[in-house]
């Protein structure tokens, strides 16, 4: 349970920071290349997580779902 | 000898009674005498046969004495031995019956409040009648099939002889085990039904210890016997119809209960039925409600799951939106694609100002840094 609201916070987090990173493209008019970079990278380690945490919650999804179904008439 | 001849020597004598008196040892001497000739004959009747009959004898009266000659053997003097004395003639018996009557009724013995009820579901019958005849027929064809116990004593009904008959079955009676006692007979002249007025036999009756029941016929003047009974009937058939009454009214009333009962019983099981009823109808309720439940949690679950998917899908649009967004302003990709980061003096290089002719120049390329000299600097 604790784990779960961890992951849960994490892909929140994730997913505030992503937009975050986006938005700061979007509004440099002048792109620090160094600075844009690190932000690719954060960026994409980010994605990875999220994407990877996206799959899982969705497998525990269909598991759970398989749970019920069989009650089910 | 003789005598023994002239036993058998029966006879009825009807005549006027002349001197009547009572000898010392109760036997009454009398003389009876013959209306057309006026011839006499001396008659005897014995104490204990005298008391019998209730006949006052006086002279004038008019009597009918059946029996038997006999001679005296002393005197050898003939006299009527009267076995039987009853009073003949019409008026002579209504008179004895009309005084007998009054005297009973002024005792009581005819009294409504001395009678006794007939008990309800009599089963042990004393019955005195005569075999003979149609009565005891008709008793026993109208008697129902209740489990009567019937003791019949035959006796004669008819004649002044019947009056011993009668007094001796009463006292057997005395004795038996019985619950009501019946005296039937059937209908007759006041004449024919004189035993039936005999004082003694009447007061047998009234002292009787369970009830009597009288189903004695007449046509006028009730017997007194029939008067002292508990209860009387005309015929014989009205007798076994009261014997039969309290069976037959439980026999009513065991119907009606059992109809009562069964009544009962089918509102008990109408009842039962609406409960039953009823009870399907709540269980028909609580199914619907049980599967109103059940739909309402499958459509919660539904919606949250497509929610869920929802929910899924847009982060997973937003990623994707990231990734786009993050691989389009990859500085690495436009390096890929053929431009070239200027630095001078480690800042990049914007505007022709950032740089001075002779200035060293540091170009990022995809795979690494070219250093070159500022030699000359258009401006646009």
């Amino acid at each position: 349970m604790a784990k779960d609201k961890q992951d849960s916070k994490n892909l929140n987090s994730n997913l505030k920071k992503l937009s975050e990173i986006t938005e700061w493209f979007d509004n440099q008019e002048e792109i620090d290349v160094e600075e844009g970079l690190k932000k690719v990278k954060e960026a994409v380690s980010l994605i990875k997580e999220s994407k990877g945490r996206l799959k899982e919650i969705e497998n525990e999804f269909e598991e759970i779902k398989k749970e019920i179904e069989p009650e089910e008439e | 000898m003789l005598n023994i001849g002239l036993k058998s020597s029966k006879a009825k004598i009807v005549g006027e009674v002349g001197e009547a008196k009572a000898g010392p040892t109760g036997h009454v001497y009398f003389t009876l005498k013959d209306e057309k000739d006026q011839s006499m004959m001396n008659c005897i009747i014995w104490k204990s046969r005298y008391q019998l009959y209730g006949v006052k004898l006086q002279e004038g009266m008019k009597i009918m004495a059946s029996g038997y000659p006999e001679i005296y053997p002393p005197s050898g003097r003939l006299s009527f031995i009267a076995e039987t004395i009853e009073l003949a003639g019409e008026g002579e018996l209504k008179k004895q019956y009309d005084e007998l009557k009054k005297k009973l009724e002024k005792e009581g013995v005819f009294a409504e409040e001395r009678k006794r009820p007939i008990p309800r579901y009599p089963q042990k019958i004393g019955v005195i009648t005569s075999k003979q005849g149609a009565v005891i027929a008709d008793f026993l064809n109208n008697i129902g099939k209740f489990g009567f116990k019937i003791k019949m004593i035959d006796s004669r009904v008819e004649g002044q002889e019947a009056v011993r008959d009668l007094l001796a079955s009463i006292k057997t009676f005395r004795k038996r085990d019985i619950d009501v006692l019946v005296i039937i007979r059937g209908g007759g002249s006041l004449e024919s039904l004189m035993p039936f007025n005999n004082e003694l036999l009447v007061r047998e009756v009234s002292g009787f210890p369970v009830p009597v029941i009288a189903g004695i016929g007449h046509d006028k003047d009730e017997p007194l016997v029939a008067l002292a009974a508990d209860a009387s009937e005309s015929t014989p058939t009205a007798v076994a119809n009261l014997l039969n009454e309290s069976w037959e009214q439980a026999l009513l009333l065991l119907e009606r209960y059992e109809r009562d009962i069964i009544g009962r019983y089918e509102t008990i099981f109408d009842n039962y039925k609406e409960i039953e009823n009823e009870l399907r109808i709540s269980l028909g309720n609580f199914k619907n409600a049980l599967l109103n439940a059940k739909i309402r949690i499958r459509d919660s679950l539904d919606e949250s799951l497509s929610g869920f998917r929802t929910l899924l899908s847009k982060v997973n649009q937003k990623v994707i939106q990231a990734e786009k967004s993050i691989f389009l302003n990859n500085p690495d990709r436009q390096l890929r694609l053929g431009y070239s980061i200027a630095r001078c003096n480690g800042k990049i290089v914007r505007r022709t100002g950032d740089t001075k002719i002779g200035e060293d120049i540091d170009v990022s390329v995809l795979d690494g840094v070219i250093t070159s000299e500022v030699k000359n600097i258009k401006k646009q």
